[in-house]
């Protein structure tokens, strides 16, 4: 067997096996929170722990519209029983819980260890008096139906204490009972989903149950509508968006590039051979990642096609030069050296991003390194082969060179358009970086604006604010939260804040939980207590003996623990705001309306206690975005540094850099400005395309200064450089259309920088073509 | 306030002036729509009462003694002197509640509390003459004759009924005498209203 016949065999062997292996094992991803990063402080891992899984997430409100008022009020009704029977809901509010009896269960039975209103002296004579008294005037009040029934059992009030220490939060207006919007035009909904909100299939199967028993509602009027929103949302729209615009935007631009190649060339064979280097490429990335990450994400792969752009300037250099005189072999060994110092720069570049600690772009770089290195090697020894001897691209018009030399008198250009693009940027009214972590999202407009008017409405903020307290145990944890419990209350007294969510208002430490236990009397104390306190009161007689009978069970009760809420709606609350962290426990209290953050701070600084802490989280979370683009930003400087060491080693000549660089540093200004000037401002995802543009920018440099030797085969490399770019402007156009800000982020940012590269390549270089001439 | 109570004093002699002359022209018919109309025309601004709760939990009923005002169309006013001060102020939607003994000073959205939002109902559109939204939340049905009738109001709504058995009212001409509010579990109140006590 000849050795062309065995690599094609190898190659057939390879490509089949990795055809397979694409198949079988890869994971395609689209949820948003496999692409962020793990964090590098306690809190910051704390904060994407919450993004991930926390209750902010698991909230979805809902609301109806389309009817009067009345039809709104019992649509919600019969809508909110029916979700209610769903097993997918930790809570399903609508308004209308203070009509239904108090909820009994394990609160009411333990009311003696949980109510805040058992301190010393509580079952004293002269207390006891006062309670009953006021259950007096409950009985008075038109109210007495609703409390009457606890009486008996309960008549110093615990289960109503514990239930006014719970956070209400600001609640909407209500007719008929439940929600209504201020314009009366919409009902509110809130439920708590079980599953997280960033679990995006479970959130889409959850969302379409809604939906299916919004429509089989059979009260609702027909012009009834349901709108839905909250993170669970917005992961689910992500995600199909991701989805969608991966395939979409992949398969548009490969065919684009196919169809160009013909174009430029006329010749099935031509881009036929073309897809074995691409192809080879994507899929090498494709099973590097899986193979590192145990997935690959939607976004890397949607960017993966467009390397595309990028590889298939290999098999077209070497098309370009093949000609009459040498076969593909003897042509690809010809321009090999340029070729691999272009390829060999471009991976080094990418590699960079390896290091970005931030798994979207550690993905990318992985696809990028191993995909364009694998396409080169491919081009290099594989394509050749597969090259008929008979093949000969279409003859190119030898009049390109003299028309590219018209672009001499552009010289001026370059230093006048980095003037401008300077200019542009110091004057420009948009920031030149992004610092909105939100920016990055790519649900729409329109589904924000939604948001945002139901947290509104439904009194639901998008939780910022948090205070972190961290213990060794959740007992410590508990045991904070009841000390910093009064420094909270002074707050909402003055106003500083609306209200706070505190763990421990739901489950007391069990130290505190002993304490209570301590100040119930005896039986016969109680009794005799009981006994004084009724005299001259008209309650029926022996009417307290389950009180009496309660707090002596209670004596003895076992306190409670997490594990007694276990599948219960309150476990579910404290689940969301206590939960173990790094061998810890952790405790987080979301507070509302915080009304001077830089005040909060120094305050809570000034509780000296070293457990707590305040956090905003939209400033760690963009902090740590603006951290991670910082770090990339460096990555790209060293890449630049190594990739220019590369290229000096390579060249040999330090006078030759110039003539390479200078057009790729005056490209990424260009490119900034114009990204600036579009109204965007640069996220690390911009960034990171820097050093796509670099490596394509050295890549036409390269080649236009190659020295050719005759006038045909100049004509053949500027034809190729010319198909080159414009396949990558087409392939990152079309990325740039994309709804996704990340992909639109790399589309722009490429496609620009691909075009100023050719055009400053261009400039600079001619001259070098004259002296070869 | 002066003028105010001037106004309506006017107004209510008018509206006499013309109930008697419809009185006249209808062969003086007894029915629910003129002893509406005559309650609203012979409506006080301000009325003293005493109030009888009866409870299952109780063995005596609780009595209580205040005054109840009414500035139409929309204000009521509930205030309790014995046993302890407690005011009740309904206007429009907010219900304000203090209570000198809790020490407490609550304000709610009648929409919170459909219970009590049936009783302001049943007070507001009796004494404003409103039949139309009176039997929109209960139904109402009249026994007697004009010098002595009793008025049955009963709940339509489930929320009301939750709370409200019934409410009955007991008067002659268009000066009401009792009201008496029974819940479902058999728990009563009678209110027995006390006019010119109140100042």
């Amino acid at each position: 067997m000849s050795r062309p016949r065995a690599i094609r065999l190898l190659w057939v062997l390879l490509m089949g096996g990795g055809m397979w292996l694409s198949v079988t094992q890869v994971v395609v991803h689209s949820e948003l929170s496999d692409l962020l990063p793990e964090g590098t402080t306690a809190t910051q891992r704390l904060l994407l722990n919450q993004a991930r899984s926390g209750l902010a997430g698991r909230i979805l409100l809902l609301a109806l519209e389309g009817g009067n008022p009345d039809e709104l009020a019992r649509a919600s009704g019969t809508f909110s029983e029916r979700l209610r029977a769903s097993e997918h809901f930790t809570l399903v509010e609508n308004g209308a819980q203070d009509l239904r009896p108090p909820r009994r269960g394990i609160v009411y039975e333990s009311r003696f260890l949980l109510s805040p209103k058992v301190v010393p002296g509580a079952f004293s004579s002269d207390s006891l008096r006062r309670e009953l008294e006021h259950r007096l005037d409950d009985l008075r009040s038109p109210l007495a139906p609703l409390v009457k029934e606890t009486i008996p059992e309960d008549p110093t009030g615990e289960f109503f204490a514990i239930l006014s220490t719970w956070s209400g939060g600001d609640r909407p207006g209500k007719h008929r009972s439940v929600w209504l919007s201020k314009d009366r035009s919409k009902a509110l909904l809130l439920v708590e989903t079980k599953a997280a909100g960033f679990d995006a299939d479970a959130q889409a199967a959850i969302q379409q149950e809604i939906r299916q028993t919004f429509a089989s509602l059979d009260v609702q009027p027909a012009h009834l509508q349901l709108l839905m929103t909250g993170a669970g949302v917005f992961a689910v729209e992500a995600k199909q968006t991701i989805e969608r615009e991966a395939w979409r935007l992949s398969t548009a631009a490969a065919a684009l590039v196919l169809l160009f190649l013909y174009v430029s060339y006329r010749s099935i064979t031509l881009v036929l051979l073309s897809l074995i280097p691409l192809t080879a490429g994507v899929m090498a990335g494709m099973l590097a990642v899986q193979g590192w990450f145990g997935f690959i994400h939607g976004i890397t792969l949607g960017f993966g096609i467009t390397l595309l752009g990028v590889v298939d300037d290999y098999p077209i250099h070497l098309f370009s030069h093949l000609n009459a005189r040498g076969s593909a072999p003897v042509v690809m060994q010809e321009i090999w050296p340029t070729m691999r110092i272009g390829v060999l720069t471009t991976a080094i570049g990418f590699a960079a991003l390896l290091f970005a600690g931030f798994p979207a772009l550690t993905q990318l770089g992985l696809f990028a390194v191993i995909g364009i290195l694998t396409a080169a090697v491919v081009t290099r020894w594989v394509l050749p082969v597969f090259v008929p001897s008979w093949f000969l691209p279409r003859s190119v018009s030898p009049t390109l060179p003299g028309k590219l030399e018209r672009l001499t008198g552009l010289k001026p250009v370059i230093p006048a358009s980095i003037v401008l693009a300077c200019a542009t940027l110091l004057w420009s009214h948009t920031p030149l970086w992004e610092t909105e972590l939100a920016s990055l999202s790519p649900v729409s407009d329109a589904k924000k604006q939604l948001d945002g008017q139901l947290r509104e409405e439904l009194g639901a903020p998008d939780v910022r604010d948090l205070l972190v307290i961290e213990g060794q145990t959740d007992e410590n944890v508990l045991q904070y939260g009841e000390a910093i419990e009064v420094k909270l209350q002074t707050l909402r007294a003055s106003g500083a804040i609306g209200g706070y969510d505190l763990v421990s208002n739901y489950l007391p430490s069990r130290r505190t939980q002993q304490d209570r236990q301590s100040h119930l009397p005896e039986q016969s104390v109680l009794k005799r207590n009981l006994d004084q306190a009724l005299k001259g009161l008209p309650f029926a007689p022996g009417l307290f003996a389950p009180f009496v009978a309660a707090v002596e069970s209670a004596r003895t009760q076992v306190p409670l623990e997490r594990k007694t809420f276990q599948d219960t709606v309150l476990g579910a609350r404290m689940a969301s705001l206590m939960f173990e962290h790094e061998g810890g426990w952790t405790a987080v209290v979301p507070l509302r309306r915080v009304v001077d953050r830089k005040q909060l701070t120094e305050t809570v600084a000034g509780w000296n206690m070293p457990a707590v802490a305040y956090v905003d989280l939209k400033e760690e979370s963009n902090a740590l975005m603006n951290a991670y683009r910082d770090r990339t930003f460096l990555i790209v400087l060293c890449g630049l540094l190594a990739i220019s060491v590369v290229l000096a080693l390579g060249v040999q000549s330090l006078s030759a850099l110039g003539p390479v660089l200078t057009p790729i540093m005056s490209a990424l200004a260009v490119v900034t400005a114009i990204v600036n000037v579009s109204g965007e401002s640069l996220s690390l995802f911009h960034i990171a395309t820097f050093l796509l543009v670099i490596g394509l920018g050295l890549d036409y440099a390269l080649f236009f200064n190659r020295q050719e030797g005759s006038e045909e085969g100049r004509s053949r490399t500027l034809y190729g450089l010319l198909v080159c770019s414009t396949t990558t402007m087409l392939v990152f156009g079309v990325l740039a259309g994309s709804s996704i800000p990340v992909l639109h982020a790399i589309g722009t940012t490429a496609a620009v920088g691909s075009f100023c590269c050719l055009l400053f390549a261009g400039i600079m270089a001619k001259k070098e073509l004259h002296a070869s001439a | 306030m002066i003028s105010g109570s001037r106004l309506s004093s006017l107004i209510g002699g008018a509206g006499f002036v013309l109930v008697a002359v419809a009185f006249e022209a209808s062969g003086a018919a007894w029915t629910v729509e003129t002893l509406v109309e005559l309650i609203k025309d012979q409506r006080e601004t301000s009325v003293g009462f005493e109030e009888a709760t009866y409870s299952s939990l109780l063995i005596q009923p609780v009595m209580s003694r205040g005054v109840l005002r009414f500035e139409p169309p929309e204000r009521l006013e509930k205030i309790v002197t014995t046993p302890s001060r407690e005011r009740y102020v309904v206007e429009g939607d907010r219900v304000t509640f203090e209570s000198e003994r809790r020490g407490v000073k609550h304000t709610v959205s009648l929409e919170d509390y459909p219970a009590l939002r049936s009783f302001v109902e049943a007070f507001r559109s009796s004494l404003t003459g409103d039949l139309l939204q009176l039997r929109k939340v209960y139904e109402v049905s009249m026994d007697g004759s004009r010098g002595k009738w009793t008025l049955l109001l009963r709940p339509r709504e489930p929320s009301g009924k939750a709370v409200v058995d019934y409410i009955l009212l007991t008067g002659s001409g268009g000066r009401i005498a009792t009201i008496a509010i029974r819940s479902p579990d058999g728990d009563r109140s009678v209110m027995t209203l006390l006019p010119g006590a109140a100042r």
